[in-house]
């Protein structure tokens, strides 16, 4: 099974009409940015409570998906499953767009993105966002790097690929820590978070790689063989169950412990369960498993599309929960009393998105897609078929 | 058009030096300015007697706003306060509430300062913390970490006007702060605002000084009375101990 790799026509006025999509979102989204720096943060929905919100979110998740998107590389050059070969090169460049388009919305929401240039002056290697600043950049060589030798030197593909897996747990590990180290944060102060986001990643980046596949194949007429999406249907499958495995861990420890019954049932029946129960159980873990293990529609690659579609969904609501749902939680700074102030203490924070923070967080969307686009244009990316290898047959289907 | 191996290369290597070279800025840029000229002889700290503490008395909170040019923009939300008082009752309603001003702790263990990426909250010898608004990149991540919810974003422009004080800068917009211990009061030897407004209202719930100094008031209090520290359990060693609580 050798693949051949082509780049995309990309000439359908489809084609240019995305790429101009794109552009006029990431005109927008830097519009929002100029209009944040000038009227300051206030014109967001954030507040003193609530200080990270939809930006962070589109951010995380993306930077989550980003990790996660590199997963077909890493199947196929460390677990050597052949199938997925063909899409390596797809893998390290997707990895690449959603990191870049993550990390855009990160630096564009600081309150003083002029002086980002701190961060490398004056580093503190007790912080996790500094060790985050290696942890990324490090992780667009390596995928550069992944890329090259697949490109042109494949004897070192698989020490290249191996050391791009390890670097992507170490940075999931990294962006799950950003909110599981925080002590105060009764939500989100676990040892579990962090390998909670390696799952996620794992599940994210597989969805958003079987909706890009299955897209970008149909709509560029190349042949992409049902059984090597179900084989990605299959990964799905197992991932997806590990986070719900991870969930329910962290569940089940925290309830053994009367000191986080209130925390607990405030996730469970406070005004942010909707997103914990629709969001997190529904769209990320019982939607897709309910699809995918169904006799048809898991056997069909629109049933997969929309599995993974959701696991997406699922995805962002996840990372908002542990993010705005963890920051509205009252922080508990006299355990057993009610506390009130003009500082709103003891009360839930209340937020409200802007306009602006969509704009921003769509704007990062557009430049991994824009990105992508352009990658699958200008180099071969894609192979020109994505078949399995001969006698190839899945062990499992629903 | 499908761009050759070369231009990927070209682009990729490009790609690949800025990265390394950002991080590697460090090596030629300026090192940072020495932290402090205070000297770790001091170790300040403040004791609240939450007993003298009258529920509807606001001194000291009027008094920094005062003092340190801290905005009100009319939303509760977003209103900037560096001490708050704050009500506390048992959930049973056994016992009376308590009301008490709640501040930036100066914690020994800072978690705001641990998670700076830029270092611009840091601590100073004699324990004081603080953030340098210079610094600051105004990524809120110490407002994530600290417990006491003692940080604030500063969300609008604010400006001067003939009610600020004009020996302390005005609060910048997109940056963090947070109380100070009054740095600037301290360093010349006076006692900060809130606490000087707590003993000119007659109530004396306040007592700064140097923990160090084993004649000092507060350290003569600490050692003879019982005091506490609000979630000890925490292991931040706050440098804002309470009486009566
Ligand atoms: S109280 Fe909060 S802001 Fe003050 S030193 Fe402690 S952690 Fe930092
Ligand atoms: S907001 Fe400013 S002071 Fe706070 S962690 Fe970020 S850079 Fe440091
Ligand atoms: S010590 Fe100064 S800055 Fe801190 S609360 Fe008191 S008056 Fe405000």
């Amino acid at each position: 099974m050798l693949s051949n790799f082509t780049a995309i026509e990309g000439r359908s006025f489809g084609y240019w009409k995305l790429v101009t999509f794109f552009a006029v979102l990431i005109l927008m989204g830097a519009g929002a940015f100029v209009a944040v720096e000038i009227h300051g943060h206030g014109i967001t929905g954030m507040n003193n409570k609530i200080a990270w919100g939809v930006p962070h979110v589109f951010a995380i998740s993306m930077l989550v998906m980003a990790s996660g998107a590199l997963n077909l590389g890493s199947m196929s050059t460390v677990f050597a499953v052949k199938q997925f070969k063909q899409f390596g090169r797809f893998s390290a460049f997707l990895a690449i767009a959603l990191l870049i388009g993550g990390l855009a919305v990160l630096m564009l929401d600081l309150g003083r993105p002029d002086r980002l240039l701190l961060t490398m002056m004056h580093m503190n290697f007790t912080s996790m966002f500094t060790l985050n600043v290696f942890l990324y950049s490090g992780f667009i060589i390596i995928c550069f790097l992944y890329l090259w030798s697949m490109f042109e030197y494949q004897q070192y593909t698989k020490v290249i690929g191996s050391a791009a897996f390890m670097w992507r747990v170490i940075l999931t590990t990294g962006t799950g820590s950003i909110f599981g180290v925080l002590h105060a944060r009764e939500v989100f102060h676990s040892a579990l978070t962090a390998p909670t986001f390696v799952a996620l990643s794992l599940s994210s980046g597989t969805a958003i790689s079987i909706i890009l596949l299955v897209t970008t194949f149909k709509h560029t007429k190349r042949r992409l063989d049902d059984i090597v999406v179900f084989g990605l249907r299959n990964a799905l499958i197992f991932f997806t169950l590990l986070v719900a495995y991870l969930l329910v861990v962290e569940k089940f420890t925290k309830f053994y412990s009367p000191a986080f019954y209130d925390v607990q049932n405030w996730i469970l029946t406070g005004p942010y369960s909707w997103l914990y129960l629709l969001g997190v159980w529904g769209a990320a873990i019982l939607i897709p498993l309910g699809i995918l293990f169904h006799p048809s529609r898991g056997n069909s690659v629109k049933g997969v599309l929309w599995a993974s579609i959701s696991a997406v969904i699922g995805t962002f609501a996840l990372v908002a929960h542990i993010l705005l749902a963890g920051q509205a939680y009252p922080l508990n700074m006299f355990p057993g009393y009610e506390v009130s102030s003009v500082f709103l203490d003891g009360v839930t924070a209340t937020y409200t998105p802007t306009s602006v923070e969509y704009i921003l967080g769509f704007g990062g969307i557009a430049v991994a897609g824009i990105i992508y686009l352009l990658g699958i244009k200008f180099f071969r990316m894609l192979p020109d078929k994505a078949v399995a290898p001969e006698g190839y047959e899945l062990p499992w289907n629903p | 058009m499908t761009m050759d191996r070369r231009t990927v290369l070209g682009l990729g290597g490009v790609a690949t030096a800025g990265v390394v070279l950002a991080p590697g800025m460090t090596l030629i840029a300026a090192p940072p300015p020495d932290k402090t000229e205070a000297s770790s002889d001091q170790r300040w700290a403040m004791l609240i007697d939450v007993n003298k503490c009258d529920s509807n008395c606001t001194a000291c909170t009027k008094a920094c706003r005062q003092e340190n040019n801290v905005p009100l923009f009319g939303d509760p939300n977003r209103d900037i306060h560096w001490i708050r008082k704050l009500e506390i009752r048992d959930k049973e309603h056994r016992r009376p509430s308590v009301s008490l001003p709640v501040m930036c702790n100066h914690c020994e263990n800072p978690p705001c300062a641990h998670v700076c990426p830029t270092q611009a909250t840091f601590i100073r010898k004699d324990g004081i913390v603080l953030v340098d608004k210079h610094r600051c990149i105004g990524c809120r991540y110490c407002m994530l970490a600290c417990p006491y919810k003692a940080r604030s974003l500063v969300y609008h422009e604010t400006s001067r006007n003939e009610d600020s004080n004009p020996e302390v800068p005005i609060r910048a917009k997109g940056v963090v702060e947070k109380c100070n211990f009054c740095v600037h009061l301290v360093d010349d030897g006076k006692q900060p605002a809130c606490v000087q407004a707590c003993r000119n209202e007659g109530k004396h719930a306040m007592i700064f000084g140097d923990l160090n100094d084993p004649q000092s008031e507060i350290s003569v209090k600490i050692r003879t009375v019982k005091t506490q520290t609000i979630r000890a359990d925490l292991g931040l060693k706050p440098h804002v101990h309470y009486e009566g609580l």
